[in-house]
C-alpha cells in the first residue's frame, strides 16, 4: 500500500518534533485533517480534492508542527536579541583589534615585508569577525531553544540604569577630564625629553649618557618640545570650544608634524645617541629590526588612534548640535 | 498596507485574548477541536484553525485544560475540558473583560 498524502504530511510534520511528542502530534493531526476533510466532503468535494485542499491549507508541515509544540521559528528571538547584539558588538570591538595587532606584530617580528604584515592582519581580522559572529550566534540560537527553568527568565540579563550610554555630547566635565589627561601626559613627555639629556638614572648603562642624539638639540628636540607646547594649547582650545571640524583638522596636522619627523629620524638612525646605543649593546642580535618595527607600529598606531578619536568626537558633537538646532 | 488590512490586524489584536476566554467557558463541557471551532464561529467568535489547535495544546500544557482521547468512533478524537485552574482563570478574565467594557463605556460617555 502506498502512503497517502495525509500519511506523508503527518510523517513530515512529526519527524520535526522531539520523539516523545511525535505520537501525540500524529494523532492530533490525523484527527484535524480527517474532520476538515469530512467538512469539505459534505460540501460536495471529491475525496481527492478535499484531501489536497485541506493539506494545502495546513501549509508547510514543519511550520505547522513548530506552532503545535511551541518551537521558535527564528534563530534568535526578542528575548535574547538585544543581549546577543550587545555581546557581539563588544566581542568584535575587543577581539578583532587585538588579533589584528597581534598578527601584525608577529609577522613584523618574523621579518615579513610590510605588504605581508598588512595582508595577514586583514585576513585574520576577517576570519576573526566570521568566527565571533558564528559562534556567538550559535550559542544564542541554542539558548533560544533551551527551555528556561520554571519561573526563571533564562539567561537574558535584566536591564539596569547602569547600562545607559554616556551622554553623546561630551559635557564639560568629561572634556575637563580629557584636558587634564592630555596636559599631564604632554608635560611628562616634554620633561622626559629634557631629562634624558642628563641620563636615565634607573638604567645603569645610561646613568650619565643622553638617550637621544645631543646633535638634535640644534633643531629637532626644540621643535618637538614646541609641538608639545602647541598640543597643550590645542587641548585647552578643545576644552574651551569643544570639537569642531577645523580643530579636528588641526589635530591631524599636529599629529603629522610630530610623527613624521620622529619616524624619519628613527629610520635614518639619527634619533638615538650612538653612545647610548653602544652602552646598551645595540643592536641586540637579530632583535634590532623587530624592536624598530614594534616602535614604528606603536607610534603610527597612537597617532592614528588620536586622529580617529578627534574625528569621532567632532562628528558626535556636530550631530548633537544638529539635533539640538 | 490597505485600510482593510490595518483594520483586520487591529481586530485580530483585540480578539486574541477573548478566544482564550471563550474556549475556557465553552469547554466546561468537553469537546474536540473541530466541533469547538465550528461552535465558536457559529457564535460569531471568529477563530482560525491554525490558531485554535495550537492554542488548545498550549492551554493544556499550562494546566488550564485537561484532555482525553475518545476512541469510541472510527476516528480517535482528543476531547478537551476546562480544569479547575482554567475555571478560576475564566472568572478572572471575565471580571477584567467587564471592567474594560465599563471603562470604555465611560470613555465614550464622556465624549458625547
Amino acid at each position: 500500500m502506498t502512503a497517502t498524502l495525509t500519511d506523508r504530511y503527518v510523517w513530515a510534520a512529526a519527524r520535526s518534533v522531539p520523539e516523545a511528542q511525535r505520537r501525540e502530534l500524529e494523532r492530533e493531526l490525523r484527527e484535524r485533517i480527517g474532520d476538515e476533510t469530512d467538512a469539505l466532503l459534505d460540501q460536495g468535494s471529491s475525496p481527492e480534492e478535499a484531501e489536497r485542499a485541506v493539506l494545502t491549507e495546513l501549509g508547510d508541515p514543519v511550520a505547522l508542527a513548530a506552532g503545535y509544540v511551541d518551537r521558535p521559528l527564528q534563530l534568535i528571538g526578542p528575548r535574547y536579541y538585544l543581549t546577543w547584539w550587545r555581546l557581539l558588538k563588544l566581542l568584535l570591538a575587543i577581539v578583532v583589534p587585538i588579533s589584528a595587532v597581534g598578527v601584525a606584530l608577529g609577522k613584523a617580528i618574523s621579518g615579513a615585508p610590510i605588504g605581508d604584515v598588512i595582508g595577514s592582519a586583514v585576513v585574520v581580522s576577517l576570519s576573526v569577525v566570521v568566527h565571533i559572529g558564528f559562534w556567538t550566534t550559535l550559542v544564542f540560537a541554542v539558548l533560544e531553544r533551551s527551555p528556561a527553568p520554571e519561573g526563571k527568565r533564562g539567561l537574558d540579563a535584566l536591564w539596569t540604569l547602569d547600562q545607559l550610554p554616556a551622554t553623546v555630547e561630551p559635557v564639560r566635565t568629561s572634556r575637563l577630564a580629557d584636558l587634564i589627561a592630555a596636559v599631564f601626559f604632554l608635560v611628562v613627555f616634554a620633561v622626559a625629553i629634557v631629562w634624558q639629556q642628563f641620563g636615565i638614572p634607573w638604567v645603569p648603562q645610561l646613568e650619565s649618557v643622553p638617550l637621544l642624539d645631543p646633535a638634535l638639540w640644534s633643531f629637532w628636540l626644540p621643535y618637538f618640545i614646541a609641538i608639545i607646547g602647541l598640543e597643550i594649547l590645542f587641548a585647552v582650545a578643545v576644552y574651551a570650544i569643544g570639537w569642531t571640524w577645523w580643530l579636528a583638522g588641526v589635530n591631524v596636522l599636529l599629529n603629522l608634524a610630530f610623527t613624521v619627523p620622529a619616524l624619519w629620524l628613527l629610520l635614518e638612525g639619527r634619533l638615538f645617541n650612538p653612545d647610548a646605543l653602544a652602552a646598551m649593546g645595540w643592536p641586540w642580535g637579530d632583535a634590532g629590526p623587530i624592536v624598530v618595527a614594534v616602535a614604528v607600529v606603536t607610534v603610527v598606531g597612537v597617532a592614528i588612534a588620536d586622529v580617529v578619536d578627534g574625528v569621532v568626537k567632532t562628528w558626535r558633537a556636530s550631530r548633537e548640535r544638529r539635533t539640538a538646532a | 498596507m490597505s485600510t482593510d488590512d490595518l483594520t483586520a490586524g487591529h481586530l485580530q489584536e483585540l480578539r486574541r485574548g477573548t478566544v482564550v476566554l471563550a474556549c475556557l467557558i465553552r469547554l466546561r463541557t468537553a469537546d474536540y477541536g473541530y466541533a469547538l471551532l465550528e461552535s465558536l464561529n457559529a457564535l460569531g467568535i471568529t477563530v482560525d484553525a491554525n490558531t485554535l489547535y495550537p492554542l488548545l495544546r498550549r492551554l493544556e500544557k499550562q494546566g488550564l485544560l485537561t484532555s482525553e482521547w475518545n476512541t469510541d468512533e472510527a476516528r480517535p478524537r482528543k476531547f478537551y475540558r476546562t480544569s479547575p485552574a482554567g475555571e478560576r482563570l475564566a472568572e478572572t478574565l471575565t471580571g477584567d473583560w467587564k471592567l474594560i467594557d465599563a471603562a470604555l463605556s465611560r470613555l465614550t460617555g464622556d465624549d458625547s
